[in-house]
This record gives structure tokens, C-alpha cells and sequence, in this order.
């Protein structure tokens, strides 16, 4: 295993007393509680990781909770950073980044806001993104059952030719 | 001796070529590409692709239409001259096709626009296209 990394998250851990671990080359996983996420972000982005990848949602139904995940990637010392965050998915309340990673974080945020409805508190612009005069509840929740949304929406179950929806 | 109406003479005389403007979504265009090629060649019937709706007699829909493309495909069929013709091809445009139960497709072409022909098949063979092109100029002749 590489040198760098496991110097890097201890680094990171003495400073923000956290749990992590180096994943393989080049990878490391730390998790967070969601209210620390803006102090480590700002820490990590003056460290070097200007590159905000991607935000991701996993919806976690057993549970109750989103986890997000952002992944920051540092062209100096070449790790990804892997920050894991848990929030309600009932009530998915977080701090945007956009105030760190400006134009790169908001088209994710956007994203997550159009397709499981978490808010980023700070971000002005949710606009959707993908979909348009959409009334559903957020799509990509796993308890949003797509199937019975379009029974609903486009076919009639009297018309006979479109009983084999409702088979 | 047919006694023929004055729109009737007029569209014989315009009708030589087709003109079309196509509308594809996702692998709509990669599967009709063959039509454009060498082997089944759409020109040597004057079947020609234009670069703007407002030339076009014939508007091609292909592939799953989303519900924020239809909105576009709309307003393409509204720039374009009478008469048009919207041809639909494949199962997208027909049911959905494999996407009957996804959340942001629409599923009949026909509750969106006035489709004039639906040609089933996914991807549809180049000669039902061509027969459906052929239905348009029999179309036309057959006008009184």
C-alpha cells in the first residue's frame, strides 16, 4: 500500500477526529456526521482537492437514510477522496457546497434535488434538470413505484387492449 | 377521365420528391442510418434529408420520445408547410416499446401529434420505409 495515503488520513483524522479508512491505491473512505461536511469541505478544498467528481444519493429504505457521498479528487497529490454522510431520508436537509466548488457542485446538486428531492440549504437555483412539468414525487426514491405511476398516468384499465398492462 | 379537385392537380405537380426532416431519439438514428447509405440509398427514390422543418414534407419520429422531446417534436411539426406527413417508426413510437413502464416516456405518439403512419419493427426494416413512402405518392394519385 502507497505511502501517501495512509499519511494523508491521518492527517485528516487528528484534525477532524473522524473515522476512515485507505480503501486501495489511490482511494480513501471516510465517513461523517452531515454537520461537519462544510468545515471538512472547505479544509479539503484549500488542500488541493479542487475536483468536486460527483455527489452521489443511496437510498437506504431498511434504514430510514440517504447516504451521500462526494467525491474529491486532488490533482497534486492524485487521491480520491471518498466523504460519506448519512441524513433522514424523510427529511433530507443538508448544507449545499456550491459555496466551495461553485458551477462544479451545482449541476450534482440539481441533480439530487430533481431526482430524490434532497435540499441543499444555500443553493438558490434548484431548477430541475431532467424533467419537465413534472407533479410525481421524486423518482429515484426506492419506495416511488414507477410501474403503478404509469398505470395511473398513461393507460386506462377499461380500454381492453391495454389489459396487459395490468396483468 | 377523373375529374380532379384543384388541390389534387396541385399536389401532383409538387409531388415529385420527398423531403424529411428527421426527429430521432436515442438509437432511432444509428438503426435508420442504413437508409441513407449505399446499399438501400433513400435518394434514388427522392428521398432527401433537410436541414430545417420549414423544407420539409415529411417529419420522421423514431426512438422513445421523452416528455421534455415531445415538446420540441411539436414544435417542429408546427414550422413545417401543409401538407405534411408525420411517419412514426418503430415500437417506441407505437406503446413505448421497452419503455412502457418508465416514469418519463410517453407511450402513443398519436395523443401528442397527428401521426399519419406508424411503421412497426425495431428497429424497422429500410423497405417498410420505403413502402410507407410509396403509400404517400399512391396517397396522392388516388386524391380527386
Amino acid at each position: 500500500m502507497d505511502k501517501k495515503e495512509s499519511e494523508f488520513l491521518k492527517k485528516i483524522k487528528t484534525k477532524f477526529k473522524i473515522d476512515g479508512k485507505v480503501q486501495r491505491d489511490r482511494r480513501i473512505w471516510i465517513s461523517i456526521t452531515d454537520d461537519k461536511l462544510i468545515e471538512i469541505c472547505k479544509w479539503m478544498k484549500e488542500n488541493g482537492f479542487v475536483h468536486l467528481s460527483a455527489i452521489s444519493v443511496t437510498d437506504w429504505l431498511k434504514d430510514g437514510n440517504y447516504e451521500l457521498t462526494y467525491h474529491l479528487w486532488s490533482y497534486d497529490d492524485k487521491i480520491l477522496v471518498t466523504i460519506k454522510t448519512r441524513i433522514n431520508r424523510n427529511k433530507p436537509n443538508i448544507e449545499s457546497v456550491t459555496p466551495i466548488w461553485e458551477k462544479n457542485a451545482q449541476i450534482h446538486e440539481r441533480e439530487l434535488h430533481e431526482l430524490f428531492g434532497v435540499n441543499f440549504n444555500g443553493n438558490e437555483d434548484l431548477v430541475p434538470l431532467f424533467l419537465e412539468n413534472w407533479k410525481g414525487p421524486a423518482p429515484f426514491r426506492k419506495d416511488f413505484d414507477w410501474r403503478d405511476f404509469v398505470r395511473d398516468e398513461f393507460y386506462d384499465k377499461k380500454n381492453e387492449r391495454e389489459q396487459v398492462y395490468y396483468d | 377521365m377523373v375529374k380532379r379537385s384543384e388541390k389534387a392537380k396541385t399536389m401532383r405537380k409538387i409531388i415529385k420528391a420527398i423531403w424529411i426532416f428527421n426527429w430521432f431519439n436515442s438509437c432511432g438514428f444509428a438503426e435508420l442510418v442504413p437508409l441513407v447509405g449505399s446499399r438501400w440509398d433513400m435518394e434514388r427514390f427522392g428521398m432527401i434529408i433537410v436541414g430545417t422543418p420549414r423544407h420539409a414534407d415529411v417529419l420522421f419520429i423514431a426512438g422513445y420520445q421523452t416528455h421534455k422531446s415531445i415538446e420540441r417534436a411539436k414544435r417542429v411539426y408546427e414550422q413545417m408547410a401543409e401538407p405534411r406527413v408525420v411517419i412514426a417508426l418503430g415500437s417506441c413510437t407505437m406503446t413505448g416499446g421497452m419503455y412502457w413502464d418508465s416514469y418519463n416516456t410517453i407511450k402513443k405518439l398519436d395523443d401528442y401529434l397527428p401521426v399519419t403512419m406508424y411503421i412497426p419493427g425495431c428497429p424497422p426494416r429500410p423497405e417498410a420505409v420505403f413502402e410507407a413512402c410509396e403509400k404517400i405518392f399512391e396517397h396522392v394519385k388516388e386524391l380527386e
